[in-house]
């Protein structure tokens, strides 16, 4: 009772059986059955996101996602959104960088039911102008609410430097203000017409389905959905030079956030097992050095953390903290020191095993759900991985060793190329941020424009 | 109209007993994954704190992590994380959780590390620890509230809505004074008083042998000592408002915010129910009535939103709107005023009931699906009911509802008195 008991061996990480198949008009369906709770959860992917918006029409993918359930067939808005609680379902429509989405979730004895409406949404949405006047008005206002949320604009600051103007990631999903101004309904139906086919698209099926019929009902709800591919996007810009610091003013705020972000690589790297360890270490778990470090030693904040955004294009490393405001500098020193310190105290076995285990049980967890599964083959989809991508991930990180860790480190983590973004009071923490050696800091609005 | 029936799957089997220390243990296997989830709930929460004290029921919560006898600092977070185990812990105004979610080779180590900080503690707290997390939850008020938009209606709310002397009172948080207040001293006695075996239930929930995890509960926390539970004030009084009340405050928004809240009948208490499938029709997704007409129709509002605010002394009903830009809440507050007469007068169609009572069971089919969900509720039955078998006494209330019982639900209700608050674009900051 008084010392640790002995653990065991980790059990090892066996995903679920998955099954392929492919329907008339081409689309890739995938199916995972798991029965632990009477639900269906089902995940169609486009292969186009936000990244392909024009940069002119920053939010255009993601608004034409939006549009797509306010009506659809024989059903105007607000008849879809009845129906579908009705059934119990949710559908889910939205976008990301690289893709965008449309999920439905239903309990096993509607899904069916949900799944036919779910292919009016997809095929045959009505795009009206009165229906896409509310939405748009919805959005400016949603957007221009984002200055009262101070962790979305550190996020819409930080890749908009990091990845300049002429990079499709350097530009919020949702769009600016001024890119909202440009769009019309047609360029929605443009961007459906051209992006959402069945060629360029990956569904997956998750949960308590009934497998006898489950074929002939997707082909009765999407067969008659048809187009070929959009064409390949541009290639990405280099990274541009960005500024050292930038702050947007919150004169008053309590509270610091602190973003330091730096080029990371793609979804398809061999490195992205290694730099999910990596991170693990670094800032992706409890005891990682950045929490124990900023929160458990310092207290400057209730949380610090790292992450590498993984996407077909190259993406972002960041570090991050809300901290309080006077506690500033010294935090920002903190983190730095951190960066650095993966040079100065590489890292540890034991930290190496932590790493392992922590990823390898994140696989497990999130099997572990209907919808997690939905969401990990989800991915697969969308970037084209092969079917056994979680068994592939599972034996990159058995034979990662400590060494490939600390390589990774020394190719990855530099802290002199990171840029800082804070949002905070800027009187307070400028003098602080000065005497840690930094540079003037360029000062930015919340949509990133400097001031 | 289909209307969806309970489904077999639509229950959680378990074992329970309890040790002669009177820890409550819930087993609940689910062989489908490698994972074993420890879900330990103290029967302690906001509401049995004292005025000048705030905060000391979710401030423990963080002292939790702080070392036992056997398990120094860091060592509880070091160990599992080392598997790859992960852990936190929650506070309410009724209870406290902790949970460890890991490899099913960890329920040893979950059971261990549960049991050692339960056992040692207080005997290994110091001045230094309480002081740094004392910081990391100044933090937390600040990140969770006060730098968070409309954050400082959360704590105004409560604060109107019961008299000082009424544990509901003070938010979960606390306030700064109080926590700066906190001694070891203090620490040590709510531990004595209610970190108990009997005023706790355990749930291990996953990927394990019904037989071993008994004779592990039993190695690592039936030695611990019998303790009768904790007294507990009476019940205070089921609050009301005398009159309504209106408040009026800035914050660092773009747009005006107003909150309507009255109190309601507590968690499981007749009406309880009617006024969730209420709310749903109220305000529950795109095809509810006050969506339809502020948001859709008249475009007067940005958002919506309408809950029942269930817990165990008592409820509160809420019911939120944000205005467009060039609307006023005035005129938002007409509009909402216009919706709750009309379901109070006539309550909800056939259909609206059948769409909120689909929803609510969809939504805890989709809870079932998770393991640390289950877990869960397991023991918030427990907490509640004093029996973990909840699940179909639960859902039943739903089924139960009738137009006419959730029209009445929500008439009683909403004919209270009522806080209106204001939220305002600081003109300074915003």
């Amino acid at each position: 009772m008084t010392s640790a008991p002995a653990v065991g061996p980790l059990p090892s990480v066996v995903p679920p059986h998955a099954d392929r198949f492919t329907l008339s008009n081409g689309l890739e369906v995938v199916t995972v059955r798991r029965e632990v709770a009477p639900i269906v959860s089902a995940a169609l992917m486009i292969r186009s996101g936000a990244g392909n918006d024009p940069p002119e029409m920053s939010g255009l993918a993601s608004l034409t996602a939006e549009m797509l359930d306010e009506g659809a067939g024989t059903r105007d808005a607000l008849t879809l959104a009845d129906e579908l609680e009705r059934l119990g379902a949710d559908l889910w429509l939205g976008s990301g960088r690289d893709g965008s989405q449309l999920s439905v979730q239903a309990p096993h004895d509607t899904f069916f039911a949900a799944l036919d409406i779910a292919g009016d949404v997809l095929v045959r949405p009505r795009l009206t102008e009165s229906d896409w006047e509310r939405v748009l008005a919805d959005r400016k206002t949603a957007n221009a609410q984002r200055r009262d949320q101070p962790e979305a604009v550190v996020s819409v600051v930080s890749d908009r430097l990091l990845f300049g103007d002429a990079h499709p990631y350097g530009r919020p999903v949702e769009g600016f203000s001024r890119t909202l101004e440009r769009l019309h309904l047609d360029d929605v139906r443009a961007f459906h017409q051209t992006h959402w086919r069945p060629n360029h698209a990956f569904l997956v099926v998750a949960g308590a389905f009934d497998e006898a019929s489950l074929r002939a009902r997707l082909e009765a709800a999407l067969g008659g959905w048809t187009g070929s591919p959009p064409p390949e996007p541009a290639a990405s810009p280099a990274w541009p030079a960005r500024p050292r610091l930038c702050i947007v003013d919150r004169p008053g705020a309590p509270q610091s956030i602190v973003r330091l972000v730096a080029p990371g690589t793609d979804r398809l790297s061999p490195d992205r097992p290694g730099l999910a360890m990596l991170n693990a270490i670094l800032g992706g778990s409890f005891t990682s050095r950045l929490n124990f470090n900023l929160r458990e030693k310092n207290g400057f904040t209730y949380g610090a953390s790292s992450s590498f955004a993984f996407l077909r294009r190259p993406g972002s490393f960041a570090a991050r903290a809300a901290v309080f405001a006077e506690s500033t500098a010294p935090a920002v020193r903190e983190m730095l020191g951190e960066l650095r310190g993966l040079h100065e105290r590489p890292v540890t076995a034991d930290e190496h095993a932590k790493a392992r285990a922590t990823l390898l049980m994140r696989v497990a967890e999130g099997l572990a759900t209907t919808g997690g599964i939905a969401a990990s083959f989800g991915d697969i989809g969308l970037y084209g991985l092969p079917l056994d991508e979680p068994l592939r991930f599972v034996a990159a990180l058995e034979r990662t060793t400590a060494d490939d860790l600390r390589a990774l480190a020394a190719r990855y983590i530099d802290p002199e190329a990171a840029s800082i973004v804070i949002v905070g009071d800027r009187a307070a923490i400028e003098p602080g941020l000065r005497e840690l050696g930094l540079p003037a800091p360029v000062i930015c609005d919340a949509d990133g424009d400097p001031l | 109209m289909p209307a969806l029936v309970p489904a077999p799957m639509l229950k959680i089997e378990f074992e329970t007993y309890a040790l002669a220390n009177g820890l409550r243990v819930i087993l609940h296997t689910d062989r489908s994954s490698p994972l074993v989830a420890v879900d330990l709930w103290y029967h302690v929460g906001s509401k049995d704190e004292v005025p000048g004290r705030t905060g000391f029921a979710h401030l423990f919560e963080h002292l939790m992590f702080m070392g036992s006898r056997h398990a120094p600092y860091p060592a509880f977070d070091a160990i599992m994380e080392s598997w790859g185990g992960h852990n936190n812990g929650t506070t309410s105004n009724d209870r406290t959780n902790y949970y460890e979610i890991g490899p099913r080779n960890l329920l040893e180590t979950f059971l261990w590390l549960e049991a050692d900080r339960l056992a040692t503690l207080p005997d290994v707290i110091t001045a230094e620890e309480l002081e740094k997390q004392l910081k990391v939850v100044q933090n937390e008020r600040r990140q969770s509230y006060e730098n968070r938009p409309y954050g400082r209606a959360e704590l105004a709310i409560p604060e109107a809505m019961y008299p000082a002397d009424h544990p509901y009172h003070w938010p979960t948080i606390g306030s700064h004074e109080d926590l700066e207040a906190a001694t070891v001293d203090d620490v040590r006695a709510f531990f004595d008083r209610f970190y108990r075996p009997s005023n706790a239930s355990l749930v291990v929930a996953g990927d394990f042998d019904p037989a071993e995890a008994r004779a592990l509960v039993d190695r690592y926390f039936g030695w611990q000592p019998k303790r009768e539970p904790p007294q507990r004030p009476p019940h205070p009084a089921t609050p009301r408002l005398a009159a309504d009340v209106e408040i009026s405050l800035t914050d660092r928004v773009q747009l005006p915010r107003l909150r309507l809240a009255w109190h309601t009948p507590a968690l499981f208490a007749p009406g309880d129910a009617d006024l969730d499938l209420a709310a749903h029709v109220l305000g529950g997704g795109k095809s509810s009535r006050l969506y339809r007409a502020l948001v859709f129709e008249r475009r007067i509002a940005q958002d919506v939103f309408a809950y029942q605010g269930s817990q165990m002394l008592s409820s509160v009903f809420h019911i939120g709107a944000t205005a467009k830009p060039e609307h006023d809440l005035a005129e938002i507050g007409v509009a909402i005023d216009a919706e709750i007469g009309r379901l109070a007068a006539e309550g909800p169609t056939e259909a609206e009931l059948a769409r909120a009572r689909n929803t609510h069971l969809a939504d805890f089919y989709k809870g079932l699906d998770h393991l640390q969900t289950r877990a869960d509720l397991l023991n918030h039955y427990q907490n509640l009911l004093g029996d973990p078998d909840g699940v179909g006494r639960d859902v039943g209330r739903y089924a139960d509802a009738t137009r006419a019982s959730v029209r009445d639900a929500f008439a009683r209700a909403l004919a209270g008195k009522r806080l209106a608050l204001q939220t305002l674009p600081d003109p300074v900051t915003a």
